[in-house]
């Protein structure tokens, strides 16, 4: 843990200081350490949002990296940051799928665009059965109209916006870590 | 994203000046000293200021506000850094203590009639609203140093800021304010610092999240 400590903390002393080559390897050597940490604490949680959650990390640790004082230990400062973005990753999640219907819509389709949201949003829709996640993902995804998927699939446009509403209530329980 | 694409792509942003919360605390606390001089500079000092002030009653009315600037500001500052364990509040609560014990202590003393009798629309309204006035820059000030730090209590970072920021302008408005019943500068200055600790609050909340 000294070891560590000592190491990590010249490598991103020179980094802060401009060594380019010296960032890369302190990046390097903390990535595995944070999908450790990340794993063991969200479980339950599919792989790939463990990624996300990893990189949310490195991104805060390196948009934050000047607030660390080199005099001081560097552990502290990176397990303070570490679990502030962990946390805040967690909560994101939880709030993204208890938006209301209407919102989901123009703001959740909005973040799509994002790669990592329409991964996780893959993953949840996995989770539903066939026909709720086509719903969800022509309403919700590619911003289809109910009317629209109502002819598609043969349905009125009203029972379209109850399966809507039904399925996105199971995707928060499912969030959530009840059963769906 | 590959992570490992995102390793490449960040490891070549150029470094970015260390955070100094020292620097930090000399411009929120000159900020402060800026817009009390003015303030004091347009509106003048009380009649007699000194001799105002060699009265306990009258010096506490400046001391009090001026020791929980001086014991929270540089708390509310250094809480930038991501790792910064937040202090033990002794200090502020034995000077709230204080504030309380002379509260009851001046409610206790004085007759009934003479308690709230300084007590009006226009003199609370003077008193709130010029401590407000005068915290706003330093605050928004004290935000904006606040937000390249990490604080990862971003409303307590926010509040502790606005709390020790309107405190600090309260002692310099006290130089001019003639309200020399404690009970009316301690609830009134008291509700315009807690009034700025809820604006910091919600401004921590708002800004500081990263």
């Amino acid at each position: 843990m000294n070891d560590r400590e000592r190491e990590w903390a010249a490598l991103l002393r020179a980094a802060n200081a401009g060594d380019g080559r010296a960032y890369a390897r302190f990046l390097a050597a903390v990535t595995p350490v944070l999908r450790g940490i990340v794993r063991s604490r969200a479980r339950g949680h599919s792989p790939d949002a463990h990624e996300d959650i990893v990189q949310d990390v490195l991104i805060a640790i390196h948009t934050k990296r000047h607030t660390w004082d080199q005099t001081a230990p560097l552990l502290p400062w990176l397990y303070a940051v570490t679990r502030y973005k962990v946390i805040d990753a967690f909560r994101r999640q939880r709030i993204a799928v208890h938006l209301p219907i209407e919102d989901f819509q123009e703001s959740l389709a909005a973040d799509m665009q994002d790669a990592t949201a329409a991964r996780d949003s893959a993953a949840l829709l996995a989770r539903l059965d066939p026909r709720s996640a086509g719903i969800v993902r022509a309403i919700g995804l590619d911003g289809d109209s109910a009317a629209e998927v109502g002819q598609r699939l043969a349905m009125s446009e009203g029972a379209v916006r109850v399966a809507m509403h039904r399925a996105m209530a199971r995707l928060g329980r499912i969030a959530r870590g009840e059963k769906g | 994203m590959r992570t490992e694409d995102l390793l490449v792509r960040i490891a070549a942003d150029p470094p970015q000046p260390p955070l100094r919360p020292g620097r930090m605390l000399a411009q929120t606390a000159a900020a402060m000293a800026g817009c009390c001089l003015l303030f004091l500079a347009v509106m003048g000092t009380r009649d007699g200021l000194g001799t105002a002030l060699s009265q306990p009653l009258v010096a506490v009315k400046s001391l009090l506000p001026l020791l929980v600037c001086l014991a929270c500001l540089p708390a509310a500052l250094h809480g930038a850094r991501p790792e910064a364990r937040p202090a033990r509040p002794w200090v502020p609560l034995a000077l709230a203590g204080a504030a309380g014990a002379l509260w009851l202590a001046s409610y206790a003393l004085r007759p009934p009639g003479a308690r709230f009798a300084d007590v009006s629309v226009p003199a609370v309204a003077e008193c709130l609203g010029f401590i407000l006035a005068l915290a706003a820059l330093p605050l928004s000030l004290a935000i904006a140093l606040l937000r390249r730090g990490a604080p990862t209590r971003p409303r307590a970072a926010g509040a502790l800021a606005g709390l020790a920021v309107a405190a600090g302008v309260a002692a310099g408005y006290s130089l001019y304010c003639t309200q020399d019943n404690p009970l009316f500068y301690l609830t009134w200055y008291g509700a315009a610092i807690g009034l700025a600790a809820a604006v910091g609050a919600l401004a921590g909340d708002r800004w500081l999240r990263w």
